[in-house]
């Protein structure tokens, strides 16, 4: 149990120490293999459609991980390895998920798309719970103006004949 | 709930495939030198890569509904 130690670890990398490799010595420094989308569609297609990629899919789609986290660590890790660039692989993280859906209906297995909002909150809001609790109230309550018809008319023809008063009113 | 730090989920969802825009239907020349019609054009803005993505998905969605049963 190293963590429930007190003893310093000194085996961490430094801060900065990512910033110290020499520039364009990473994969993701150098010009991507595929640089546009229709390349990246033919690399993804192909290799999806290998046997061994095909197992191991299915095995982490029957365990439980949500299609959209598997395709995002697809893409992420060739983003890594230098395959494809970033915005390239936004455009073809629907296709990936398209095809590992694929894999799951064609395995006929149960399989989550992470798609779906599991935990909606609207529900639970105070404001959502006092409108329900109060909605037969508000359908059942009078709601119309109880003002007499002839009072209101009358009203309104006193403002109407108002003179104006102000220091810019017209003279007759 | 879904995770605000997968764009997957967004960017699966932003692909409306069913519905595939054509609203740059292609330009049809009229003078000497127009490139002979041939082939019939769809209608689909083909030089949008989205585009291209989403054909491309529609014929795994069509692959996807038919093992399914619930395709048309």
């Amino acid at each position: 149990m190293a963590l429930l130690t007190d003893e310093p670890t000194f085996d961490r990398p430094i801060p900065g120490q990512s910033l110290t490799a020499e520039l364009g010595g990473r994969p993701w420094q150098s010009p991507p293999q595929y640089s546009n989308i229709d390349e990246v569609m033919d690399f993804y297609m192909e290799r999806m459609s290998s046997e061994e990629f095909m197992m191991q899919a299915i095995d982490i789609l029957e365990m439980g991980v949500p299609v959209t986290t598997l395709a995002n660590t697809i893409q992420m890790a060739n983003v890594m390895e230098g395959v494809h660039t970033l915005d390239v692989s936004m455009l073809a993280l629907p296709l990936i998920m398209e095809m590992l859906m694929l894999l799951g209906d064609s395995e006929n297995i149960e399989y989550d798309t992470g798609l779906e909002d599991k935990n909606p909150k609207t529900r639970d809001t105070l404001l959502t719970k006092l409108a329900l609790q109060y909605q037969d109230v508000i359908d059942e309550a009078d709601l119309t103006p109880n003002v007499d018809a002839g009072e209101a008319e009358e009203d309104t023809q006193e403002e109407v004949n108002e003179e104006p008063s102000g220091l810019m009113a017209r003279r007759d | 709930m879904l995770n605000k730090s997968n764009p997957a989920a967004a960017a699966y969802l932003r692909m409306d495939i069913e519905n595939l825009s054509d609203d740059k239907p292609e330009k049809k020349g009229t003078g000497l030198l127009r490139k002979p019609s041939s082939v019939k054009s769809s209608g689909l803005d083909l030089s949008n890569p989205a585009v291209r993505v989403g054909k491309q998905m529609q014929v795994i969605r069509n692959y996807r509904n038919k093992i399914n049963g619930t395709s048309d």
